[in-house]
């Protein structure tokens, strides 16, 4: 059946009243929700031999409940990418009842369903987000939070931040932020967040954040976007709610969690971690053209807590690697790179690979620039989109460099300012976007 | 019908609760009286109830609906005479229906002449029949019970010119159970009343008898003692009789009233029902089965009580704050509801009237274990006035008809001894007797039915409780099984349809018949049993192997 467009690229749930998304799942896990029958709050998990860190979730997920929603009805839907170390079987078998608060008066009020289904025997977040928001609409939850499996350092509080802008201000869509040592989540810090700031005018800290939540009118809104056969689009989903989100023009609001434990991530891992993020962001800025091109500038969204903190970062960083990654990046991929930037961008780019490191300067003009031109190739597709992400990679690695070097020794706050900077620059720039975007060349 | 000879008759009972002041009229003085009360024996038979609970008819300032006893040995001139009183409690029995009488223990009246007696002088023989301080300091781990009234346990008697000690309202002075001659007197009451043939005693208030300094001043040994000894001599001297114990406690501190089967044959069961109306609200069956599971066995000769509603508010004193919370919000979003710790309506206004929801409840009070008890009026859902104050809301005149006065008395409306319910939902053209008795369908006409089953197997009354804990915990299941019987009770606590599927492997090769309409349902297996159930419904069935 044909979809109907309601707002900027958001598509309608399915005018024979079937939702997209319902027929695959199981008929044991469908049974399993008929017994959970209709809810207020859903806590989605996606897991895959989580088995270390998910007994805490869960039991925090279930303080939550009872502390600050007793009184709603609430299930912990668990998808599972086919975990062999019992995962699965600790969340299935958890009971509110296991939460024996001190205070005898803090007894649950209700049954708390708890149920894991296996959606395949490989780690999908989109298959896994598409059957948490499935069962949503199911059970007709008003409101849904994704918490992840290896946030071990949750705490009871994250259910009611994030649940109750939803459930009693009418927000469609919490995202968090976190305390952050001062280099961690320089992918976020560097590119999506000033990227997706400039672009859509919303000063939005994590739009690719592990934990979130949602109101069931974007879940099902979502849900009925009819692209969860594409493997493209399936990648990166948490990026696309949050872009759906603010296409849709939805309300958008974050809320500060505190630190954020940190996952350790190889340099592999680059490639698919920009896949996902900004290669999601370069693909929606097809469909939303008429959105961003006409924004300007920035506006802070409402927020609890505070927006974001820095904290001491105790990590080592490799700065030689990354250096080295670098150089080799621009010298082995320069025939990309004359597909893909301008020779202005790309003499620049050319001439900071031969400083040394107590040299290495990459400027926030010049990386702005160098995004910009990239979103544009992809927007051209002058060469495969996929290439074209992939080839970000060395450039970021020193861009990332760049920003270690320059916060070597600067204090949160300085750090902060600089990333202030950054964002402003992306805004600055924006026209330089448009007019690569609609140039010829 | 005679009575039949059971010494366990009351775990069969069907019990009615009712108030003589305010069921009928039978001298058009705008107050019911025993002669009325007589008169209507026809209709409770017909309910089907086989046992009747009076509240207080002696002799009282009525300033606690009775509750506030004068004389303890005689009827109040209001209801009739002891004769009128003989007189109906030998037609009950004709009719095979049992009669249990009020007894309150733990107090009198201040009007009482012990109590008089008593602040007359300190000297006086009466002195030491009553608690008597210089200080109001002492038994200070006490709790007030009358939150909304009461500002401490003890009163200042001007005229002695000391505190007296007293539990509920400061005109209920509390009698002194250390005195031997305090218990012997009480005895002689209740045996007073045995002999004109009662069957049985609510014992008021029993937790508060004795008082001891450092501690909260209830469940002590030395009330166990004097209920124990009141119980030996009933069993000796009154055998079959029946002694119902009154108090709202947590079911670990009620199972020492039944003692080993030697102290109550009866006490209620004040923590389920509140998580019954909680569990209808939460369409969760939990805070059924956590109560439950929390109850501790009791003798066999024993019998736990069971009801939604009575003369008092819905009490919420055995709940958590976050469960007493969530039953104000839910069940008494009108301030005016609210007494106490407690929500003082009746059970279809607390249910919005809505009848399926009111079947379900009436059928959990029949099928869970215990012995049921109806308040009068619930049988035809009648309504309530929270205008009026205390818990007189709740005890307006029975509503017999759509004639004068509702058929209760022959009285100037403005006499009568409570106003009637008018507005046009509950008001007494909408909800009478005599249209409920004319109409099959009627809530009445369903009462009666379900009374009827009820009464139609034992296994309700004396039957083991085991609980099905299907997936679907919108759904209440429960085997109740006696010698060769079983019967599974499956109810529907959601306001919507559900499916739930049971698993009856136990019972493989039974066959399900429905115990209303006595139709077959299919034969029970290995695989599980899928039943789907309408809003609130629910099901009994006779599990038979044939």
């Amino acid at each position: 059946m044909l979809e109907v467009s309601t707002q900027e690229g958001i598509a309608a749930p399915r005018s024979d009243g079937k939702t997209v998304g319902e027929d695959f799942l199981t008929d044991d896990f469908v049974r399993q929700l008929i017994n959970v029958g209709e809810i207020d709050i859903l806590v989605g998990l996606h897991t895959h031999n989580n088995v270390k860190t998910i007994g805490p979730v869960v039991a925090a997920i279930q303080s939550g409940i009872l502390q600050w929603f007793p009184r709603d009805r609430a299930a912990i839907i668990d998808a599972d990418a086919g975990s062999s170390d019992g995962t699965p079987e600790l969340v299935a078998g958890a009971s509110i009842d296991d939460i024996r608060p001190q205070d005898f008066n803090r007894l649950a009020l209700r049954t708390l369903h708890s149920i894991s289904t296996q959606y395949g025997n490989s780690v999908a977040r989109g298959t896994a987000l598409r059957t948490i928001l499935a069962a949503g609409e199911l059970l007709g939850a008003k409101a849904i939070v994704v918490v992840s499996p290896d946030s071990t350092n949750i705490k009871a509080d994250w259910l009611r931040d994030f649940l109750r802008p939803i459930s009693t201000d009418d927000f469609d869509l919490v995202l968090p932020t976190y305390a952050r040592p001062r280099f961690e989540g320089l992918l976020i810090t560097n590119l999506l967040y000033p990227m997706t700031r400039a672009l859509y005018g919303l000063r939005i800290r994590e739009p690719y954040a592990p934990e979130f939540a949602f109101s069931n009118r974007l879940g099902s809104r979502f849900l009925a976007q009819n692209q969860w056969n594409d493997d493209d689009a399936r990648a990166g989903c948490e990026v696309r709610l949050t872009l759906a989100a603010i296409v849709g023009g939805l309300r958008i609001g974050q809320c500060f969690l505190g630190a954020k434990n940190h996952v350790e991530r190889n340099a592999a891992d680059l490639v698919p971690a920009l896949r996902q993020t900004i290669g999601v962001l370069f693909w929606s800025m097809e469909s939303s053209f008429p959105v961003w091109s006409s924004r300007s500038g920035s506006q802070s969204i409402p927020t609890t807590g505070s927006e974001q903190q820095f904290t001491v970062d105790l990590q080592r960083v490799n700065r030689k690697r990354l250096l080295e990654m670098f150089r080799s990046g621009v010298k082995e991929l320069e025939s990309l790179f004359q597909s893909i930037l301008s020779p202005t961008t790309l003499a620049e780019l050319q001439g900071i690979a031969e400083l040394e490191e107590g040299d290495f300067h990459y400027s926030a003009e010049l990386w702005v620039k160098t995004v910009y031109e990239f979103a544009a190739a992809h927007h051209k597709e002058v060469i495969s989109r996929d290439h074209i992400i992939q080839a970000l990679a060395p450039l970021f690695r020193g861009r990332a460099l760049a920003f270690l070097l320059e916060n070597r020794n600067a204090s949160a706050s300085e750090v902060e300012m600089r990333v202030e900077g950054l964002c402003l620059d992306f805004e600055r720039l924006k026209p330089y976007l448009l007019e690569m975007w609609t140039g010829k060349q | 019908m005679a009575l039949k000879q059971d010494a366990l008759w009351y775990k069969d009972a069907v019990i009615y609760q009712v108030h003589v002041r305010t069921f009928h009229d039978s001298n058009g003085d705008g107050i019911g009286d025993f002669q009325g009360l007589e008169q209507k024996l026809e209709y409770l038979e017909e309910l089907g109830v086989n046992a009747l609970w009076l509240m207080p008819f002696f002799p009282s300032p009525l300033r606690d609906a009775g509750y506030d006893i004068a004389d303890y040995r005689t009827v109040h001139p209001s209801y009739g005479t002891l004769e009128d009183f003989r007189k109906f409690l030998n037609s009950a029995h004709e009719r095979g229906i049992r009669v249990i009488i009020e007894m309150v223990l733990n107090h009198t009246s201040d009007q009482h002449p012990w109590f008089q007696q008593a602040r007359s002088s300190r000297e006086n023989a009466y002195r030491d029949w009553y608690v008597w301080s210089e200080t109001d300091t002492r038994y200070a781990g006490t709790r007030i019970i009358f939150l909304d009234t009461e500002m401490s346990n003890w009163a200042w008697d001007p005229i002695s010119k000391a505190y007296y000690w007293h539990r509920f309202f400061s005109h209920q002075p509390d009698l002194n159970y250390d005195n031997p001659v305090v218990r012997e007197e009480m005895w002689d009451v209740m045996k007073f009343w045995l002999e004109a043939g009662v069957d049985g005693f609510r014992l008021d208030a029993v937790p508060y008898l004795t008082e001891r300094e450092g501690t909260n001043c209830e469940n002590l040994p030395e009330t166990h003692a004097i209920l124990k000894d009141f119980r030996r001599r009933l069993d000796e001297q009154f055998p079959g009789r029946m002694l119902l114990a009154e108090a709202n406690q947590w079911p670990a501190d009620l199972r020492p009233y039944f003692a080993d089967g030697d102290e109550f044959h009866m006490a209620f069961h004040f923590p389920l029902m509140p998580r019954m109306f909680m569990g209808v609200k939460l369409e969760d069956r939990k805070p059924i089965t956590e109560i439950l599971q929390q109850t501790p066995e009791i003798p066999a000769s024993c019998q736990w009580c069971l009801f939604l509603r009575n003369h008092d508010e819905l009490t919420l004193e055995m709940v958590t704050d976050v469960e007493r919370d969530y039953m104000y919000d839910v069940y008494a979003g009108n301030k005016a509801m609210r007494l106490n710790l407690g929500i003082r309506r009746r059970l279809a206004p607390l249910l919005d009237n809505d009848r399926r929801c009111i079947e379900l409840l009436n059928g959990m009070l029949m099928s869970l274990p215990g012995t049921p008890i109806i308040y009068y009026g619930d049988e035809i859902g009648m309504g309530d006035n929270v205008n009026l104050g205390d818990r007189d809301g709740v005890r307006t005149p029975m509503q017999w008809s759509g004639d004068w006065n509702a058929g209760f008395s022959a009285a100037d409306p403005e006499s009568l001894c409570a106003p009637l319910i008018l507005n046009p939902i509950y008001g007494y053209p909408a909800i009478n007797t005599l249209a409920q008795r004319r109409t099959p369908h009627s809530l009445f006409s369903w009462m009666r039915r379900m009374i009827s089953v009820r009464r139609s197997t034992r296994v309700f009354g004396n039957g083991s409780m085991e609980f099905l804990y299907p997936a679907n915990h919108r759904i209440l299941a429960y085997v109740r099984r006696l010698e060769n019987e079983t019967v599974l009770v499956v109810n529907n606590l959601s306001s919507a349809a559900q499916a739930v599927e049971l698993d009856l492997q136990a019972f493989t090769g039974s066959i399900l018949i429905e115990m209303f309409g006595k139709n077959i349902f299919p034969r029970a297996g290995k695989a599980p049993y899928l039943l789907t159930l309408g809003p609130y419904q629910f099901y009994w069935f006779r599990l038979r192997r044939i």
